[in-house]
């Protein structure tokens, strides 16, 4: 998974890149676009084309059935079931493009949380990173030993915070000026890990948590390379804010907007794409 | 990839997406959107629908309780109406005499059999007019297909005026209509099923001739003989090909050329006007022929769509996409078929269909109802004449091609008169399929020794086309009865029967060689349409296949003889001459009775009748040339089409058929009597106004048998 997601981040940061310095609803606008059209060239291999049409075609046919029979209570609740049947056909037959559709789509959507979902830190704006330690690492009673390795920029307020319940150690960092940051952390004189931390007002992959190695793992927190696996470390966390999209108006989780978008493109091109969804 | 394969792979991939799904809960995305919200947006939809139904139903009801007029109690629950046009007695009788129709012979076991007198002309179209009107011709406007322009003598369709708007806005050269075309239908009097409607009970009426445009009522109809096609004419079929020249086709279609590009062909499918541009010139597809060595068969395209075709194989229905204007798209469907894919390539494309799916004429009520039966049961042919017998006259397609189109489109009839059948609890139901009919005029030559039009020809398997139809039918009379209802009256019947036509009449031959008609100086009489014709002298001509028209001071454009005395004088003259007109090459009366028109019948239309009606004897017809209007050549001619049977004759000749699942009290029905009868049947009184008699004088089933009692009076 993690080869996978080392193909993928150079991918959405250099389609994405463009875009960094407008509102975020701009990028969003064309990734919609992009995966509609994925989506229905998906759906347009792997579905039944002509069942889907006739399926369509009979729910199609009810809906008429309703309206022309319309003082005919029966004729409508015998229109009504078979609209019903037909719709669970369709349903039936939606499942096998969904399961080519999904995992794509999976890692697609899992790349673009890491841009739209946080928004990157403030000059001067103080946040905690968090470090998880793997509780077998941990001996009851007794503190680990913790460095902190801080490059040029970045300050920690306070020294570290342990939380022996949690296996957590915690600091409350701040950055002086924009940029880019690497931070090691060192425990118990195991070998450095390391974590970024963005500072930045463009839309930009932010990684809010860096994982250990997994594939389930990976696939949710792909926006950086697993911890190494031999590591005490089991997470370190750098606490960005959500980010609201604005659309219409509102401010809204990216993934509303992306959803309708796409939604919405994908029935607008479907006659271009020649595509029965 | 097997199958099982795949199916194992599809699995393991939703397994994992599942495992995934706690924290990507919202990583369902558009993909499952496309299903999930279609399915919501259509339970959605329909729960709407059925929520407004009921809210409102209460309101209509009480709506059209208030506007419905008084009607007795129904005899019957449905009455189910199935027209064979055409199917005819004589063979009917022997085939049931035979055993071969068991299904009829149970229907009428059930009820009866009976001739059924039709009417004067036996012509569908005026035949179904009397169907459903009740009425003879004289009060209903329809006596042929076509009928002349009294001004110009031009042909007009009987039954039907298109005028195109006449406010347009005038842009450059774009022309933005103010103003919908007008379309009328030209029927006088007044259907059973609007009668019917008036107090509240539904009719589907389908492809019933002559409802173009449709008439709105309570109930459904989808029209049928003379909707035309997308070009405006009655049936025009295509025939690209890389043969130079080739003759204009006599009826019904039109030559374009295929020209060569690399390895395949072009041409360009010439569509209706295009009415926003000056001059209306037509809306064009490009067509592409790409041959295909390997599947021996070419790859046709037509603007975006593309079917693979082989030779001598026809395609389904393909879609055509006119685009007329920004955002305005005329659409139709055609079927095709690659003729020959050797030396020279040849495409024959069926007249272009309206798209009933999108129709860009009115040819159903309601609107949506063609739209409604395509989605039930596909696309359809929507021409009025569907059928193309012209092609096959012309020997565009073979005899085998003909019947594949006849029975597609004879099989989509039947599941939308199923899908009504199973639907509609009350009320009426009448289809008519015209496969019979299609089937015996271009068939006919096969069933009589040394027919004109099959000398030297091999029927090959198609023998007994006429008599395997008749079987056809009688299944699906077999269906039909099976799924019958309690309180349902089925009737079964034909608008009239069929004869041989062998032998062509051309009336306005026999008016020049009597001197009733006079040509132009210098012509030859071979124009189409009497336009060789002198209008100064002349005093009769015929149009059409009904009969003859005097040629009337004040009502024609050029009439020269006085209405009054002298028409009287000049008809009696014409019916003395051609009663028992004979045919000495063959030693044959062609005429066996010239009708005086008014004499048949009365009423407000019959002066728009030929003032004379023509009853050929079996084996004669009006001529091909007599019916465009063509003056030349002998009066009396072999018929070398396909078209070889025909019912244009003595009416008398040629009555349809009667069957029913319960008795009917009449002695001599006719088909001008159903209207009445359906209207008793629905516990209304049928009007004054009616010529027909109703059949049943008390409810079906009754046994006792007693003077007819009129309906109770809700």
């Amino acid at each position: 998974m993690s080869y996978v997601n080392a193909a993928l981040r150079p991918v959405f940061d250099l389609l994405l890149a463009p875009f960094a310095g407008l509102p975020p609803i701009v990028s969003l606008i064309v990734v919609s676009l992009l995966t509609a059209v994925l989506m229905l060239v998906v759906f347009k291999r792997t579905s039944n084309q002509t069942a889907l049409a006739g399926v369509k075609r009979h729910i199609h046919a009810g809906l008429f059935e309703i309206r022309l029979f319309n003082d005919d209570l029966r004729a409508i609740l015998r229109a009504q079931g078979e609209i019903l049947r037909h719709n669970l056909t369709y349903l039936r037959l939606s499942l096998a493009p969904m399961v080519w559709i999904l995992p794509p789509l999976v890692l697609v959507i899992a790349q673009l949380q890491f841009h739209y979902g946080y928004e990157g830190l403030r000059p001067a704006e103080a946040t905690l990173l968090r470090v998880d330690l793997k509780p077998e690492t941990v001996s009851a009673g007794i503190r680990p030993e913790a460095a902190l390795d801080l490059p040029p920029g970045l300050i920690a307020q306070t020294r570290e915070v342990w939380i022996p319940d949690e296996a957590e150690l915690a600091w409350r960092l701040v950055a002086e000026r924009e940029g880019d940051f690497e931070i090691g952390v060192r425990i118990d004189g195991a070998p450095l890990v390391t974590k970024t931390l963005r500072v930045t007002r463009r839309v930009v992959r932010l990684s809010p948590v860096r994982v250990e190695p997994g594939v389930l793992a990976q696939l949710i927190y792909p926006a950086e390379p697993p911890l190494p696996a031999d590591s005490p470390v089991q997470a370190i966390h750098v606490d960005y804010p959500d980010r609201e999209v604005s659309a219409l108006g509102l401010g809204l989780h990216w993934m509303i907007p992306f959803f309708v978008l796409s939604i919405v493109f994908a029935f607008a091109l479907r006659g271009w794409f020649k595509v029965t969804i | 990839m097997t199958t099982t394969h795949r199916g194992r792979v599809q699995l393991w991939i939703v397994v994992l997406v599942l495992l995934a799904a706690a924290p990507a809960q919202a990583y369902i995305g558009p993909g499952a959107g496309f299903a999930l919200l279609s399915s919501f947006l259509v339970v959605f939809t329909t729960l709407i629908l059925a929520v407004l139904s009921l809210l409102t139903w209460p309101f209509r009801t009480l709506w059209r309780m208030l506007r419905r007029r008084q009607r007795g109690r129904p005899w019957i629950k449905r009455l189910i109406v199935v027209g064979f046009d055409g199917q005819d007695p004589v063979r009917t009788e022997r085939m049931l005499a035979e055993g071969k129709l068991p299904n009829l012979q149970k229907l009428a076991d059930l009820g009866c059999y009976t001739r059924l007198r039709t009417t004067y002309p036996s012509i569908s179209p005026v035949a179904w007019s009397s169907f459903g009107t009740g009425v003879e011709p004289a009060k209903h406007r329809m006596f042929d297909f076509l009928e002349p322009d009294r001004k110009s003598y031009l042909p007009l369709l009987a039954s039907t005026r298109i005028r195109p708007g006449s406010r347009v806005l005038k842009l450059g050269r774009f022309r933005i209509p103010l103003q919908k075309p007008e379309i009328r239908l030209t029927r006088g009097s007044k259907a059973f099923w609007s009668i019917l409607g008036e107090a509240n009970t539904w009719s589907t009426v389908l492809r019933v001739p002559i409802t173009f445009p449709p008439e709105k009522f309570y109930g459904a109809q989808l029209s049928a003989m003379c909707t035309p096609d997308l070009l405006g004419t009655q049936g025009t079929f295509l025939l690209f090909s890389t043969r130079p020249g080739g003759e204009k086709f006599k009826e019904g279609g039109a030559r374009f050329p295929l020209r060569q590009n690399g390895n395949g062909y072009e041409g360009t499918i010439e569509g209706p006007e295009n009415t926003f541009l000056e001059g209306t010139p037509p809306l064009t597809l490009p067509l592409a022929i790409r041959p295909d060595a390997a599947r021996k068969g070419a790859r046709v395209s037509v603007g975006d769509e593309a079917v693979d075709l082989e030779p001598g194989r026809l395609s389904d229905w393909v879609s055509l996409v006119f685009p007329a204007a920004p955002g305005v798209k005329v659409r139709g469907i055609c079927r095709m078929m690659l003729t020959e894919m050797n030396e020279h390539v040849t495409l024959y494309v069926t007249p272009l269909n309206i798209d009933p799916e999108n129709p860009a004429m009115p040819i159903s009520h309601p609107s949506y109802y063609a739209t409604y039966l395509a989605k039930r049961v596909g696309p359809y042919a929507t021409l009025g004449l569907a059928e193309d017998t012209w092609a096959l006259n012309e020997g565009v397609i073979d005899d085998g091609t003909f019947l594949k189109l006849t029975y597609d489109i004879d099989r989509e009839r039947r599941d939308m008169f199923m899908a009504s059948l199973e639907r509609q609890r009350g009320g009426t139901l009448t289809c008519v399929f015209d496969a019979t009919d299609r089937i015996q005029h271009m068939f006919w030559r096969y069933t009589e020794e040394d027919h004109p039009a099959a000398r030297g020809k091999d029927p090959g398997p198609h023998k007994d086309a006429i008599e395997k139809h008749y079987l056809h039918n009688d299944a699906f009379v077999g269906e039909v009865m099976g799924r019958l209802r309690k309180g349902d009256l089925l009737m079964v019947l034909s608008d009239h029967g069929f004869t041989s036509f062998r032998r062509g009449v051309n009336l306005n031959a026999w008016l020049l060689a009597h001197g009733y008609l006079k040509l132009k100086e210098g012509t030859d009489g071979s124009a189409e349409w009497l336009r060789d014709v002198d209008w100064s002298a002349t005093k009769a001509y015929a149009l059409g296949l009904a009969g003859i028209f005097l040629n009337v001071k004040g009502r024609e454009g050029e009439g020269i003889v006085e209405p009054g005395e002298e028409a009287r004088q000049l008809k009696k003259e014409l019916i003395s001459q051609l009663s028992g007109l004979r045919d000495e090459e063959k030693n044959q009366t062609g005429i066996r009775e010239a009708f005086d028109t008014p004499g048949l019948y009365q009423g407000p239309y019959v002066s728009e009748a030929p003032d004379l009606l023509m009853g050929y004897n079996h084996g004669y017809r009006a001529s091909w040339d007599c019916a465009t209007g063509v003056v030349s050549g002998p009066v009396f001619e072999d018929n070398t089409k396909a078209w070889s049977g025909d019912h244009t004759v003595d009416p008398r000749l040629v009555p349809g058929v009667l069957f029913c699942n319960h008795a009917i009290d009449a002695e001599d029905p006719g088909l001008i009597d159903m209207a009445p009868t359906v209207l008793r049947l629905f516990g209304q009184t049928p009007p004054p106004h009616m010529d027909g008699k109703p059949l049943f004088e008390r409810p079906p089933g009754e046994k006792k048998r007693s003077a007819a009692a009129p309906p109770r009076a809700a």
